[in-house]
């Protein structure tokens, strides 16, 4: 499990945010001793680290640099200043990604996904099993009892989204907004058709009544 | 200076030539019965006063002509005592010597308000920065805790946002500076992140997207331009009629590129047409409908004339909205794609 440290002086968006990234499967890490932020990060080693810019003490630039200096961790700038320069100068500095605030929670997470699979590929599970179904996210494939199947990309990235919930209901408007951050702009009977379609190829490998409809509400597995 | 007027303001001294050349004409006259030396004084009189009044004439009217040129030229008319020589005569000095006065006073005061206007413009970058958290924090907390209210609460939260990111780019279209800065990308890249950006709006909406030749290069601000599509998704989504369905067009025009976005919505009246870019129109759809602050489209057009873009509208009641943005393709940004 990816390991996420927040550099964040707000407590209350560090405890929301801690909240919101466990739920969809990471641990998070974080610390009030912005002083020795820099060391504090290295001992505890991170996959990944989510830099805000305006800190007390020292400002996120100056962490970025030491940060970058010393390790490869992968750096997420997130910020409110709402500007290119931020922009470019973080990216000078060796950021990885920058994303400004207020962010869409699903924007963060596409981001959050796209660096960690861009900078440690070995940590991104290539094979996940929820209740008899086996999905190779390298390969794109699906195995069951009964055989296997190819996936398309909106499929992996549908069942990538259920895996993540487990068990929880997701509504049909998280898995558009899911598909809408990794470019895929389908509209509502697209998805039923891609939902229909999924579950047929289910079927066909014996995976039966995997996502079950929740009337009014969305779908779980 | 017309020459009539000039007599008129020398009136006095005309006069009093005219009366001394004809009182010494009368009394060559009347005491030396000498008619001859009379005519010849009061000649001598009045051609002096002539050459003096032609001369004064000449010398003024270069000044006064100069004055008012310069004054027509002048795009800032206060400026006029820079582009003026110091004339030779005394009343000009004085007028010279008023007029720069005025003109750095005139200077003063500008800089005090552009001064505060800067201030003030600071104030209102570090507030939407500060507002930023606590939305933030909002957001996250809805959606850690999902449900009913929060839902709403939620909607709620993204107006707040929008409106938060209108003041911020309201305030930066004010300004005199150009803070912004021009990259290349492409129609796509910049489509898809206002999408991105707009998801549960969209979505929300049940919107259908289509898109069509957006695999151009342009150069302008991407923030810029995010925020410009951001205004115009959101009024497809405020003035849709039923299933919304929007499209997005890129084409190659001969001096550069064009988008469109159109959308199935309601449409607007011919006769608001061709205000929808003032500040503060509201129009038919406005006072009807939903809730409208005449802002957006102002905005928008006002970011595109200072990045130097084209904006235009074109609308049929009942059919839909289309707004194209025209990314001009000057030389210079052609021999950059070059290189």
């Amino acid at each position: 499990m990816a390991v996420i440290f927040l550099v964040e002086d707000d407590q209350k968006i560090r405890t929301e945010l801690t909240k919101l990234l466990k739920k969809y499967g990471y641990e998070c890490d974080s610390s009030d001793d912005f002083a020795n932020i820099v060391e504090i990060i290295l001992k505890r080693k991170p996959q990944l680290v989510l830099l805000d810019l305006n800190l007390p003490v020292c400002d996120g630039f100056c962490i970025c640099r030491e940060l970058r200096r010393r390790s490869h961790i992968p750096i997420i700038v997130v910020t409110s200043r709402d500007s290119e320069t931020d922009e470019l100068v973080s990216m000078d500095l060796g950021a990885d990604d920058f994303i400004t605030k207020p962010y869409n929670t699903q924007i963060l997470l596409a981001h959050i996904t796209a660096v960690l699979k861009r900078t440690n590929p070995q940590k991104v599970p290539g094979t996940v099993n929820y209740r008899g179904l086996e999905v190779d996210f390298a390969k794109s494939s699906a195995n069951g009892p009964e055989g296997s199947t190819e996936l398309t990309k909106n499929e992996l990235k549908i069942l990538g989204l259920f895996f993540s919930a487990r068990g929880r209901i997701v509504t049909r408007d998280e898995i558009m907004n899911t598909l809408w951050q990794s470019d895929e702009f389908v509209d509502d009977n697209t998805l039923t058709v891609n939902i229909n379609r999924l579950r047929r190829k289910l079927e066909s490998i014996g995976v039966r009544d995997y996502l079950v409809t929740k009337r009014g509400q969305g779908y779980r597995i | 200076m017309k020459l009539k007027a000039f007599l008129w303001d020398h009136i006095s001294s005309l006069t009093a030539s005219v009366l001394a050349a004809v009182f010494a004409f009368e009394f060559f006259c009347a005491l030396c019965n000498e008619v001859y030396a009379g005519a010849y004084l009061a000649a001598i009189i009045l051609l002096a006063e002539a050459v003096a009044l032609t001369l004064e004439y000449l010398k003024k009217r270069g000044f006064y002509r100069s004055v008012t040129q310069s004054l027509d030229k002048l795009d800032k008319k206060y400026l006029l005592a820079e582009v003026l020589k110091e004339p030779s005569f005394e009343e000009g000095k004085l007028l010279y010597e008023a007029l720069r006065e005025s003109e750095k006073s005139m200077n003063d005061e500008i800089a005090k308000y552009r001064q505060k206007s800067q201030e003030y413009r600071e104030y209102i970058e570090t507030w939407v920065h500060e507002i930023k958290t606590p939305i933030s924090a909002s957001r996250l907390i809805l959606e850690n805790n999902p449900g009913e209210i929060s839902s709403g609460l939620e909607e709620e939260i993204d107006k707040i946002g929008d409106f938060v990111e209108q003041a911020l780019f309201y305030s930066r279209s004010e300004s005199v500076e150009k803070d912004y800065l021009i990259r290349e990308t492409t129609l796509h890249k910049l489509v898809a992140s206002a999408l991105k950006k707009h998801a549960s709006l969209l979505i929300g909406a049940k919107a259908a997207v289509h898109a069509d030749g957006l695999d151009r290069t342009v150069f302008t601000d991407i923030k810029w331009t995010d925020f410009i599509l951001g205004q115009l998704l959101a009024n497809s989504v405020k003035y849709r009629n039923g299933p919304l369905r929007i499209r997005f067009f890129g084409e190659e025009l001969k001096n550069g590129c064009a988008l469109t976005v159109s959308d199935n919505g309601i449409g607007i009246p011919e006769q608001d047409l061709p205000r929808v870019f003032d500040k503060g129109f509201t129009g038919e759809n406005g006072r009807r409908g939903a809730k409208s602050t005449g802002l957006g489209l102002y905005l928008c057009k006002k970011l595109c004339n200072k990045m130097g873009l084209g904006l235009s509208i074109c609308s049929k009641p009942g059919a839909g909205t289309a707004i194209t943005i025209i990314f001009p393709k000057s030389n210079m940004t052609a021999s950059l794609t070059k290189l």
